[in-house]
């Protein structure tokens, strides 16, 4: 299933009824056709019996007419109570998901008879989650149906909206369908291994982890040197003070910490996604990079923000820390595929982003629109990677026979692209997890510690 | 045309694929009643001829549009089939086939009522239909009861059968009125 289409749900749940515009509500129960029959067959019966002076035709009516007087003794008031349960704790996805549907009889008589169906997220597979459920339910009483399962990709997963209707009166009475909204489950995504063991372009404030260029507090070595006026007593070196009978002192770089923006290019969605274990759309791997990237960067106690690059335009402000760090989970739950208008104004730019931060802009380059503003951001000096997350066989559905040419073209395309942005100075990589960016980190803190004169 | 028929096979697939198997056996029964009441009710000449190909075919229809008007026509054939048989050809009113008529057209009709709202692909818990079958049940037993006295009755009262039906007839009708006036206070 492509992940540009919109979930296919199954049509299982029919459409809630609207209320006639007149003010005046419809009954919720209504006889079948079981009951039509019932009336009609017993009278036809009864007339004959009677026309034709036959007592064997009335006796034929006999069990219509005692089954329905038995069961219409007494009749449903109230219409079932429907609710939907859903997980609500943390859910990665692979993980198992708990949902439930449960049917409360609020009326003196049994339902003999309550269907009830949901429809479900085609990502959550839910046991029997795609059939009816038949159930028998007391009175003032409540029946549950379980739907448990496992969810196979990120993403706010809708159980719901569900149906129930119901058979009374040994299915002479039903209730028109009663149908509740949907309620989401949160998956979230796998964040898959990364570690970047290079340094920071640029370390910016006071504490941190990352050892800066520039000498002060910290815990990385930086040389020694001889004592002077300010220095603590206890950076003193004293096997070096001994050996050259002066006070030395051991100096260190000073720990800071950065700030780090993640940029999520979702002016298009390509490829196929298959859930967890399976083929990664462009959105899967730019939401698993980007939770694997802040969770890295978090943990080590710099500040992350995200920020999309399309119409929307939605950000989050840099923070640190574990809150932080389900906050970006949680913000990236939302993340979809760009529907605006083409020509809708990106609000995003380089002046957007602090001087210091580093940018890793996860994008598919498939929008001219993203490489222009790939390098905007390394024209105006901000620390820039790019994470091509474009699946290796991701390919346009086939139209005609000029398809895979087209591709072709496409595709030389695109590399020309990158490579005039690799031209530009804007470090292009794919993604692969761990240690993903470690090279080209390496390669912009060079360049970051170079002087910048502009 | 062709494209109808390739969505119709196509969706024959898949309920054969999906169906399970209580909503299934709840449609046999209807069919299985339907085919029993057609074969008692109708003249045993009908039934032993080629007529039965069609009888058969008009039982089982509502097994599979059981929400239709099928299920009342079957039952109409099936009284017309024992009309024409206790008047045309003649036959003995026999109290089994009375017995037999009554509780396979009831059996089929309630069968169809509850396979109406059970969908062919459900999960069904097992007690739904042990209830609707014990309801189904408890009214037969009844009806029998009523049956086997009022039989008897009449064959004490040999020859007043006119007059017996003619009050059991007025009673019942005034007693389904009362139920119609009962269902139109309905909530």
């Amino acid at each position: 299933m492509s992940a540009t289409d919109s979930p296919t749900l199954r049509a299982a749940v029919p459409p809630t009824e609207a209320v006639a515009d007149d003010g005046w509500a419809q009954p919720a129960w209504v006889p079948t056709r079981a009951l039509g029959r019932t009336v009609l067959i017993t009278g036809l019966l009864l007339v004959l019996g009677v026309a034709l002076g036959r007592v064997d035709l009335v006796l034929l009516a006999a069990p219509f007419a005692i089954g329905a007087a038995v069961a219409l003794r007494r009749m449903p008031r109230f219409a079932p109570e429907l609710s939907i349960e859903a997980d609500e704790e943390h859910i990665v996805e692979g993980g198992n998901v708990r949902a439930g549907l449960t049917v409360a009889n609020p009326d003196v008589i049994t339902y003999d008879l309550v269907v009830v169906r949901a429809r479900t997220s085609p990502w959550l597979e839910l046991e029997d989650a795609d059939r009816p459920h038949a159930i028998k339910v007391a009175p003032d009483g409540w029946t549950a149906v379980d739907l448990s399962g496992r969810a196979t990709r990120w993403g706010r997963q809708d159980v719901g909206p569900a149906a129930a209707r119901v058979a009374a009166c040994g299915g002479l009475l039903a209730c028109r369908p009663v149908v509740i909204p949907a309620q989401g489950v949160r998956v979230y995504p796998e964040t898959e291994p990364f570690a970047a063991t290079e340094a920071m372009p640029a370390a910016a404030g006071l504490v941190g982890n990352h050892r800066s260029r520039r000498p002060g507090e910290g815990g990385e070595l930086a040389g020694v040197r001889p004592f002077a006026p300010g220095d603590r007593l206890r950076r003193i070196d004293w096997r070096v003070s001994l050996r050259t009978r002066d006070l030395h002192v051991a100096s260190t770089l000073s720990d800071r910490d950065a700030e780090v923006l993640l940029l999520l290019d979702v002016l298009g969605e390509a490829g196929e996604s298959g859930g967890v274990k399976g083929k990664a759309s462009v959105l899967d791997t730019t939401v698993r990079a980007a939770a694997a990237i802040a969770e890295h960067y978090l943990q080590r106690g710099d500040r992350v923000s995200l920020a999309e690059y399309g119409s929307s335009a939605r950000r989050l402000r840099p923070a640190t820390g574990r809150r932080q760090y389900l906050t970006v989970l949680e913000w990236l739950l939302d993340v979809r595929a760009d529907t605006g208008e083409p020509n809708s104004e990106h609000v995003f730019g380089a002046h957007n982003v602090s001087s210091d931060a580093l940018v890793v802009v996860l994008t598919p380059l498939v929008d001219p629109r993203a490489a222009d503003m790939l390098a905007g951001l390394v024209q105006s000096g901000r620390y820039t990677v790019a994470v091509d997350t474009l699946p290796h066989d991701a390919a346009p559905p086939p139209s005609g026979p000029w398809t895979s040419l087209a591709t072709q073209l496409w595709r030389m395309e695109r590399e020309n692209v990158l490579g005039r942005l690799r031209e530009h100075g804007v470090p292009v990589v794919d993604w692969a997890g761990a240690g993903s960016l470690d090279l080209v980190l390496r390669d912009v803190a060079r360049l970051a510690s170079a002087p910048r004169g502009r | 045309m062709a494209g109808k028929i390739t969505q119709r096979a196509n969706r024959a697939r898949t309920v054969i694929k999906r169906a399970t198997i209580l909503p299934l056996l709840v449609r046999a029964g209807v069919a299985v009643a339907f085919f029993g009441a057609m074969t008692v009710a109708w003249p045993v000449s009908v039934v032993v001829s080629c007529w039965m190909v069609l009888l058969a075919v008009a039982a089982i229809y509502p097994a599979f549009a059981p929400r239709g008007r099928g299920v009342t026509i079957v039952l109409i054939i099936a009284v017309g089939g024992w009309i024409l048989d206790t008047t045309w050809y003649d036959a003995r009113i026999a109290l089994w086939r009375v017995l037999a008529i009554a509780t396979l057209t009831y059996a089929g009709h309630t069968l169809a009522a509850l396979a109406a709202v059970l969908p062919y692909d459900a999960i069904v818990n097992a007690d739904v239909v042990l209830s609707w079958a014990g309801r189904a049940g408890l009214a037969v037993l009844g009806s029998a009861v009523l049956t086997v006295i009022v039989l008897g009755l009449t064959s004490d009262l040999a020859g007043g059968a006119f007059l017996v039906a003619t009050l059991v007839g007025l009673a019942a009708a005034v007693g389904l009125t009362l139920l119609l006036a009962r269902l139109l206070r309905r909530p």
